[in-house]
């Protein structure tokens, strides 16, 4: 006589908020709220983006925890059980959550490689190499910057276009060999060792956060940064693009559609109060993308005022040795005025040096925004440079990072595994067998981003593989339960559970509010992706030292397309063949 | 005519000695004191110029080992408040001519270090225009360090794999064992094979009003 396996749970419902925080405050929070900030009117942009938090943010949450806890399955265990035809649902969730595993542990092994490239005296990043004759720095680190220069050169090696390609880059298969091998180690029993990394995924990243405010907001010139962002342009707010972004910030952010909070849920208590925890981890994950962006700003405003500051200096300098004038008279505050006054009175000198005399702006040094790997890894490592103990805030830095990283990671694994443990096919096999055989296979696939062409094609990945699905995605799962499933069903699964019905507001927002945003977000996607012409990416140009914008050539945009439907027609085919399962009279069910 | 020869000889003679700017022979000189030293800058005035001739001087004779540089060798031109000035390097064994450029820009360059010393500066503080300084190539260890540090943590993980997957082994084993000697024993407890224990609760028994009213 066998024992039935009873269901793996979390030891506590501490752990399961901790795994959602873990998952939903991952890099986005960092890289990309800040930069949605600046653009679209400091400030003023919190008002579009709690709104839309409330909207469709906080009910999607919800309604995905309650379907995991419901149905105690993965996402395709979970979606057959409430209506047979759309477990295409939930496989277009595994299928996606797959294409994010492959493509995000790479920033994973970037943060490896940066913090290990932390540990020496001199940062790589600060300075260029030397040419041969040693006379000057390398030609491409001298036209880029020395952390552009380490960014695009030695940690990626870059190829100038997404057709070329090379072998693939030593180091960096180490770092990403080492991202799985310690993803593999937290999930290697997994809910229950999940449940004890999260413990520290969670918090430490918040530890590390707090100190670099303080650093941050202590730095020569961050005030500057700072009000920078508060100060609100109102004006924002009449674009409509403002309340597009925050619509798909507030979506991604929260990590909707990829079947990971699914996952997590399905391994909790039946009766657990998950509406009070999907409250809780959404305003968290909000509240930490504020956070962050303080700190990103302070850090935006000390880099520019440094930048702006040598600028000065420059100018200064080249007055001074183009007019032999002594070294006290001219200083940083009046170098401006004194470009005045040369002018008027030596304007045929002053025309010659015409070319060299640049425009210090520092209004324009704060508003270059960035965003992505491009913020993370070149912006904030150069400001780190110019602070002082730069090895040990980089260490710091890219800890966190990793941290963030490494905490999305266990939420996107855990989406992949739960619904493959769930086919009767693989209960035979143990645990750590089929998460080690799940690793593995992603990380050969991900061999493929170390070559020199490969950031081009994780900014693919980054762009279209997962982004259109999602929302069509999530836009189903909404729809599915409203109306395929019921309202009223639902409420009674959740009265179950919780031991009272979910009150209007959510009904509301479920029935209405959350459909009709996701299906202007997805005409909006559509509308722009036509209007937008042949996708384009940027490729990085080693003699001019900067990124120049490059169509996608055939075989790319083909190989997008077929990111985006692999995922898609998950849906209608899974319900295709649900649906000649059903005519065939000796269909058995395979999920029991 | 013997005074026209003289004359003659004589002018060239100055016009030799006659430091020049933008000449074939000299090099510009740009020194920025105060933003090498801040405060302990120390004010430029002939005695420095004077070191500076001494100093170049030292580099010449070093370069040109045998040949007796003085500091009257020296030829200093268009100082200026930036502190810039023009130089140029007359020949011992020949008063007349000019040593040229090349041959001043390696003696520079081989003494370079002693140059700047002597007035507490660096390459970029202290600059010879058209002589670019050799910078010094950053230090590469044998090993890079950073593979050393992914070692170590390779290792840790690798190490609590091993671990994990040991102690599930080692439970599994022992759960097997431990079910042997139950059905040996003989189970009597109703156990249902491969159904969730927890069971599922059916809603539909359950009436709509949680409160029955009386």
């Amino acid at each position: 006589m066998e024992k039935g396996a009873a269901r793996a749970e979390w030891d506590s419902p501490v752990q399961f908020i901790l795994a959602c925080v873990s998952y939903a405050v991952g890099l986005g929070n960092v890289w990309r709220f800040p930069y949605l900030c600046q653009m679209h009117g400091g400030g003023g942009f919190l008002i579009p983006y709690l709104l839309m938090l409330f909207l469709e943010g906080v009910p999607l949450f919800y309604l995905e925890l309650a379907i995991g806890q419901k149905m105690r399955q993965g996402s395709i265990g979970a979606w057959t059980a409430i209506s047979p035809y759309l477990g295409g649902v939930g496989l277009a969730s595994v299928v996606t959550s797959l294409y994010l595993c492959l493509y995000y542990n790479i920033i994973n092994g970037w943060s490896f490689w940066y913090l290990f490239h932390s540990f020496q005296a001199v940062l790589p990043w600060s300075t260029c190499p030397l040419s041969a004759n040693r006379t000057e720095p390398l030609e491409e680190c001298r036209v880029a910057t020395p952390t552009q220069y380490f960014f695009y050169r030695e940690t990626l090696n870059i190829s100038p276009n997404i057709e070329t390609n090379g072998g693939i880059h030593t180091g960096q298969a180490l770092c990403l060999l080492l991202a799985w091998v310690m993803t593999y180690l937290f999930i290697v029993n997994g809910v229950k060792s999940t449940g004890k990394v999260v413990y520290f995924t969670a918090t430490f990243p918040y530890i590390v956060l707090t100190v670099y405010l303080i650093r941050g907001v202590t730095l020569h010139g961050a005030v500057n940064g700072i009000t920078y962002m508060f100060t609100p342009k109102m004006e924002e707010l009449a674009n409509p693009s403002t309340w597009i972004n925050a619509a798909t910030q507030i979506f991604f952010s929260l990590g909707l559609g990829f079947g990971s909070l699914i996952a997590f849920s399905s391994y909790n208590q039946y009766n657990n109060n998950f509406e009070r925890q999907a409250i809780i981890v959404s305003l968290i994950n909000s509240g930490t993308s504020i956070f962050a962006s303080i700190v990103t700003f302070a850090v935006y405003g000390f880099k520019a005022t440094v930048n702006y500051e040598n600028c000065l200096d420059r100018l200064r300098l080249l007055l001074m040795n183009t007019f032999n004038l002594a070294e006290d008279v001219i200083s940083q505050d009046n170098v401006l005025d004194w470009v005045e006054k040369l002018n008027t009175s030596y304007p045929l000198e002053f025309a010659q040096i015409a070319d060299k005399v640049e425009t210090c702006d520092l209004t324009k040094e704060l508003s270059t925004a960035v965003e992505g790997t491009g913020l993370a890894f070149i912006v904030y490592s150069e400001a780190i440079t110019n602070m002082p103990l730069s090895q040990l805030w980089s260490v710091l830095y890219f800890f966190m990072l990793l941290l963030l990283g490494m905490g999305s990671m266990l939420g996107n694994v855990t989406a992949i595994i739960t619904p493959i443990k769930d086919f009767k096919m693989f209960s035979g096999i143990s645990e750590e067998l089929l998460n080690g055989v799940v690793c593995i296979f992603c990380l050969l696939l991900g061999l493929g981003f170390t070559t020199p062409s490969g950031n081009y094609w994780f900014t693919m990945f980054n762009d279209y593989g997962a982004t259109f699905s999602l929302l069509f995605i999530v836009l189903i799962e909404v729809v599915t339960v409203s109306y395929i499933y019921g309202i009223k069903r639902f409420s009674k699964d959740i009265e179950d559970m919780l031991g009272h019905p979910p009150n209007w507001y959510w009904k509301i927002m479920w029935g209405g509010v959350s459909p009709l945003l996701l299906i202007a977000l997805l005409i909006f996607y559509i509308i722009n992706y036509i209007r937008g012409g042949t996708p384009t990416y940027q490729a990085w140009n080693q003699e001019l030292g900067q990124a120049v914008v490059t169509e996608y050539p055939v075989f790319g945009q083909v190989f997008i397309a077929l990111l985006i439907v692999s995922s898609v027609s998950c849906v209608p085919m899974t319900a295709l063949y649900a649906y000649c399962r059903r005519r065939r009279p000796s269909a058995t069910a395979v999920y029991t | 005519m013997l005074e026209k020869l003289l004359i003659l000889l004589f002018a060239s003679n100055v016009l030799a000695q006659v430091c020049m700017p933008d000449a074939p022979e000299a090099y510009k000189v740009r020194l920025s004191i105060k933003t090498a030293l801040g405060d302990q800058a120390y004010t430029w005035n002939d005695n420095e110029l004077y070191l500076f001739r001494a100093t170049l001087a030292f580099a010449m004779r070093n370069y040109l080992s045998g040949q007796l540089f003085d500091v009257s060798n020296i030829l200093v031109c268009n100082e200026t408040e930036r502190v810039s000035f023009w130089f140029m390097v007359k020949s011992v064994t020949n008063p007349t001519t000019l040593i040229e450029k090349q041959h001043v820009e390696n003696a520079i360059k081989e003494s370079r270090h002693r140059i700047n010393s002597a007035f507490l500066l660096t390459d970029q503080t202290l600059e010879f225009l058209g002589i670019l300084p050799t910078l010094a190539s950053p230090f590469v260890p044998a090993t890079p360090p950073w593979l050393i540090a992914f070692g170590v943590v390779m290792g840790v993980v690798g190490a609590g794999i091993v671990y994990f997957l040991v102690a599930a082994v080692v439970q599994r084993k022992r759960k097997k064992t431990l079910d042997e000697e139950e059905e040996a024993k003989g189970a009597t407890e109703n156990e249902i094979a491969g159904e969730n224990l927890d069971g599922i609760y059916n809603t539909s028994f359950s009436d709509d009003e949680k409160v029955t009213e009386m």
